[in-house]
């Protein structure tokens, strides 16, 4: 590579009037920077939510009754179970908890400690608490989110619910759930399920839902209809449908930010050709001296489109690792909350890295083509500069 | 063909034949810079184009060298016609055949000595270290080795001349064309340079020197000198 | 606003598509100009003005096609990331399926690949001659790709405004799969025919190329484009996916499969590219490039071994055939 003399000159050109390109690389990392950071925070949040919830069960089925979900039948779970080819059963109790004084819900989920869990999280997650404990009193395990709210509260080592009938249940806070899945469990509140039913007022044998596990997925269309059939007021909800509303969400997010981007990069468009179309017209005479010494149009042509693929490729680098570094390593501070705002707790989410082929490409893309097609024509302008230009 | 250039190969090396140049063709500012010339140069030869300025050497120099096209009549150099030649071919042309001296020497100010003199050859294929070794050479010739590394802004007026005297010459062309070539250096820079003239003279090189200094009156190498008044070669005539 | 069009990869696709389109439209212009007044024997200002300016088309077509070239795994790995958000596809065959527009646009990208970088191939040479004698014929040249380029442009922004996200579309195994039992390949091949003309074309093609049969070779590269695709789809893809009833073209390009599908494409598609390209050089404008012939021959071969490898390596291990 150093023998090659056109890169050799290349970079020594380069290195020598590096003072020309400054403002362009400047410009070029800032868009890059922005551009990367909202795609990484985008994909990450998007990898997170789509993890969680591969995690929980397939199927969750309502008694909907006039088109409005009413409690569901516990009775339900044996006949569900009687499907073939299904699995994991389990009955929840899943609502939210208004606390009135700051106008703040919790998202309470009760669920039956001694069946077998179908969403693995919990499943893990059970399997270090130590029952025997648990049951001593009535206890809850809290999301992050939650503790901090209710220790901001003054409320350290229980709650006090305020039920339907009026009463008051002081809930133990046994532990607080695990920080890593704090994108979905920063709210959230699991207690089980006897203890739900009471705090929310549901009868006897009642519950909000169902959910269950069907581990064949070429029989998921089957056991929809099967449901159907048992049940003449049930509402299915699938998880590849809530993956889909997921996906879609934050798609919408990080495409508004590129619609935004759009604006931008016509901007920078006329700018990058404004800019080298003077930076060019200085280089009239230079380029007239290597045209006269035998360099042909294509050879500078040649030499222009590298040195902009430099730029554009030394921009590039810059820009994607400082994203890189403000999303993973300072949790991307400002950003974040337009990507979390609307949840009604205090998040503090540590993003987990996840970077794409895909979107650096995309990336590069976006901004690799209109720098390239905003230079291309005052490039071929300077390039075609008549060689007797060296004579005057 | 109005040569029969196969013949001649080796014997002469530049033909002009009934070339006209007007600028600005066509419009109230047009102007003939050269009036149908004729001309004939040698291999080996070294010849002088005299004149004033705005007789139109330097338009025939810059014709010669393919840096402009003429508006009429054609053009052969070492066998090949550069009157009118794609880009490409005009381009070899410069990079293989010729090595041009200008007045303004026409460095690359930002680099070095030797940076500069590599130049030409940047497109030629050659490996660095083949180019090294040929600017090495050539600046030896131009007397500007020690100078090699340094950056051409802080040269003195004659360090700048032979360091454009070693980028014309690093590709070793058969025919060198100076433009008014001692007009920016004083006297002993000029004596310096005609030294250089007469050692290209001996390694064989057709040299054209357009100029009008009159330190190159009656020098003893020079075969021919060209004088031109006015776009019009008014007088040409052998020294010998 | 249409979801599809807020899909950050449907957003860059186009904006670069546009930009690009732009700038082949500036190229058209000129290219107009220069077919118009070209004369090459005239010394006049104008004709040297033209001169340049068939550097400036040069220079857009040049960077056009590198930008297609990329632009077009993109394209398929943009339609990919679509099958997320189109119900019912699994992969990009369902949603390229999802209205009459996509079909067609992948055709033309690859008709307009073929074309531009033949149309360098003249250029170049057109630049190594004196005269420049091919320039109106690449000129015009470039003006018939770029009604095919102004009809590409339409069917990307007609293709991506009328994608459906409520209209469910088939999966792959719909489309490619042979429920009912029809035969779906074409001239009622069978597979052991199939599998004998791709052997036989291959080694057409590398022969033509080394006697210099350039009108075989020409033939035989366009058959294999085609012959090359049902084989990789209704044969070798069977290997790759290692299930007999998984016939599909896109999904091969999903990580799951480590992204082969562009390898497998890319490799029949630059190799007879670089047959045709020979060829036609050899024929047209008798010029011989032993360095085209040599990539050519490289590329086929290595997706010719890429595609038994596939079927090779599963035999090792399980020691049938599917």
């Amino acid at each position: 590579m150093r023998n090659n003399a056109f890169l050799h000159f290349l970079t020594l050109l380069l290195f020598k009037q590096k003072s020309k390109h400054i403002g362009a690389v400047l410009i070029s990392v800032i868009i890059i920077f922005l551009l990367s950071a909202v795609l990484f925070l985008s994909s990450s949040l998007q990898y997170s939510l789509l993890s969680a919830l591969q995690k929980q069960g397939d199927f969750v089925v309502t008694r909907i009754q006039a088109g409005k979900p009413a409690n569901t039948p516990v009775a339900w779970v044996d006949q569900i179970l009687g499907i073939n080819g299904v699995t994991h059963v389990a009955p929840r109790i899943y609502g939210r908890y208004f606390f009135a004084p700051r106008e703040n819900a919790f998202l309470v989920v009760g669920i039956d400690f001694f069946d077998e869990q179908n969403n693995q999280a919990l499943q893990r997650l059970l399997k270090d608490v130590d029952l025997k404990r648990f049951f001593s009193k009535d206890s809850m395990l809290v999301g992050e989110g939650v503790r901090k709210f209710l220790e901001a509260h003054y409320f350290k080592n229980d709650f006090t619910f305020k039920t339907p009938k009026g009463t008051f249940k002081k809930v133990n806070i046994y532990q607080t759930l695990p920080k890593q899945a704090n994108l979905i469990d920063n709210d959230m509140i699991i207690m089980p399920i006897e203890l739900a039913r009471e705090i929310f007022g549901l009868g006897e044998g009642e519950v909000t839902d169902i959910t269950f596990n069907v581990p064949n997925d070429a029989e998921w269309d089957n056991i929809i209809t099967k449901l159907h059939l048992l049940f003449y007021d049930v509402r299915v909800i699938e998880k590849r449908e809530v993956k889909k509303a997921y996906e879609n969400l934050y798609n919408y997010k990080g495409g508004l930010f590129l619609i935004l981007y759009l604006v931008t990069i016509v901007t920078f468009m006329l700018i990058l050709y404004q800019r080298y179309s003077m930076v060019y017209s200085t280089e009239r005479k230079e380029i007239g001296i290597l045209r006269a010494v035998g360099w042909s149009i294509k050879d500078i042509l040649k030499l222009k489109f590298y040195e902009n693929l430099v730029i554009v490729i030394i921009s590039f680098i810059i820009g994607v690792v400082l994203a890189y570094l403000y999303v993973f390593v300072l949790n991307a501070p400002l950003l974040s909350h337009i990507f979390l705002g609307g949840s009604n707790l205090a998040n503090h989410v540590t993003f987990v890295p996840v970077v794409k082929f895909g979107i650096l490409g995309s990336i590069f893309l976006f901004y690799a083509v209109p720098f390239l097609a905003a230079v291309l024509i005052p490039a071929w302008k300077v390039a075609v500069t008549p060689p007797k230009e060296a004579m005057l | 063909m109005f040569l029969n250039t196969n013949g001649y190969k080796g014997w002469i090396m530049v033909v002009l034949k009934n070339i006209n140049k007007i600028y600005n063709e066509g419009t109230p500012q047009a102007f003939e810079a050269l009036k149908s010339i004729n001309l004939s140069v040698s291999h080996g030869e070294t010849v002088v184009l005299s004149g004033v300025s705005g007789s139109g050497k330097s338009t025939l120099l810059s014709l010669i060298a393919a840096l402009d096209k003429p508006s009429n009549g054609k053009i052969m150099v070492n066998g090949e016609l550069i009157s009118k030649l794609p880009d490409l071919h005009a381009s070899t042309y410069r990079a293989k055949t010729i090595g041009v001296i200008f007045q303004h020497f026409n460095l690359l100010e930002s680099l070095s000595v030797e940076e500069n003199v590599i130049v030409p050859l940047i497109n030629s294929g050659f490996d660095m270290q083949t180019i090294k070794v040929l600017a090495d050479k050539s600046m030896e010739l131009s007397a500007i080795s020690h100078k090699a590394s340094q950056e051409v802004k802080a040269l003195s007026g004659g360090e700048k001349q032979r360091c454009a005297i070693a980028r014309a010459l690093i590709h070793e062309p058969e025919l060198i064309l100076c433009d008014e070539p001692t007009a920016n250096l004083d006297r002993a820079n000029s004596l310096k340079f005609i030294e250089i003239l007469q050692s290209l003279h001996n390694m064989g090189k057709t040299v054209i020197v357009a100029t009008h200094d009159p330190l190159f009156e009656g020098l003893s190498f020079v075969r021919k000198v060209v004088h031109m008044e006015d776009g019009t070669i008014v007088e040409a005539k052998d020294s010998e | 606003m249409n979801e599809i069009l807020l899909n950050n990869e449907v957003i860059v696709y186009l904006l670069s598509e546009t930009v690009l389109y732009l700038l082949l439209f500036v190229a058209f212009l000129v290219t107009v100009g220069l077919v118009k007044k070209w004369n090459f024997d005239a010394f006049t200002t104008e004709q040297f003005t033209l001169e340049n300016r068939s550097y400036l088309v040069m220079t857009i077509i040049f960077f056009g096609i590198v930008l297609k070239i990329i632009l077009l795994p993109y394209f398929v790995y943009t339609i990919d990331a679509l099958s997320d958000l189109v119900p019912g596809a699994m992969c990009g065959a369902g949603v390229i399926k999802a209205n009459a527009y996509g079909n067609p646009l992948l055709a033309l990208k690859i008709v307009i690949l073929f074309l531009s970088g033949l149309w360098l191939s003249i250029n170049s040479i057109d630049l190594k001659a004196k005269r420049y004698p091919y320039l109106k014929l690449k000129s015009w040249f470039f003006l018939f790709i770029f009604v095919l380029l102004s009809a590409e442009f339409l069917l990307d922004i007609l293709y991506f405004t009328h994608i459906e996200t409520t209209n469910p579309v088939s999966c792959c195994s719909v489309i490619f799969g042979q429920t009912g039992g029809a035969n779906s390949l074409p001239f009622g091949l069978d597979i052991p025919k199939l599998l004998m003309l791709f052997y036989l074309l291959f080694a057409l093609i590398v022969l033509s190329l080394f006697s210099n049969l350039s009108l075989v070779s020409v033939a035989s590269s366009i058959l294999f484009v085609v012959v090359g695709y049902y084989a990789v789809v209704y044969f070798f893809g069977t290997y790759i996916y290692e299930l007999p009833t998984h016939k599909c073209p896109f999904c091969m390009l999903q990580d799951h499969y480590h992204y082969v599908g562009y390898a497998v494409w890319g490799l029949l598609l630059l190799g007879t590219f670089f047959a045709i390209d020979y060829a036609v050089m050899n024929v047209f404008f008798h010029t011989v490039s032993q360095t085209l012939k040599r990539i050519a021959i490289v590329l086929l071969s290595m997706f010719v071994f890429l595609c038994s490898g596939y079927v090779a390596v599963y035999y090792f291990k399980n020691g049938v055939w599917l």
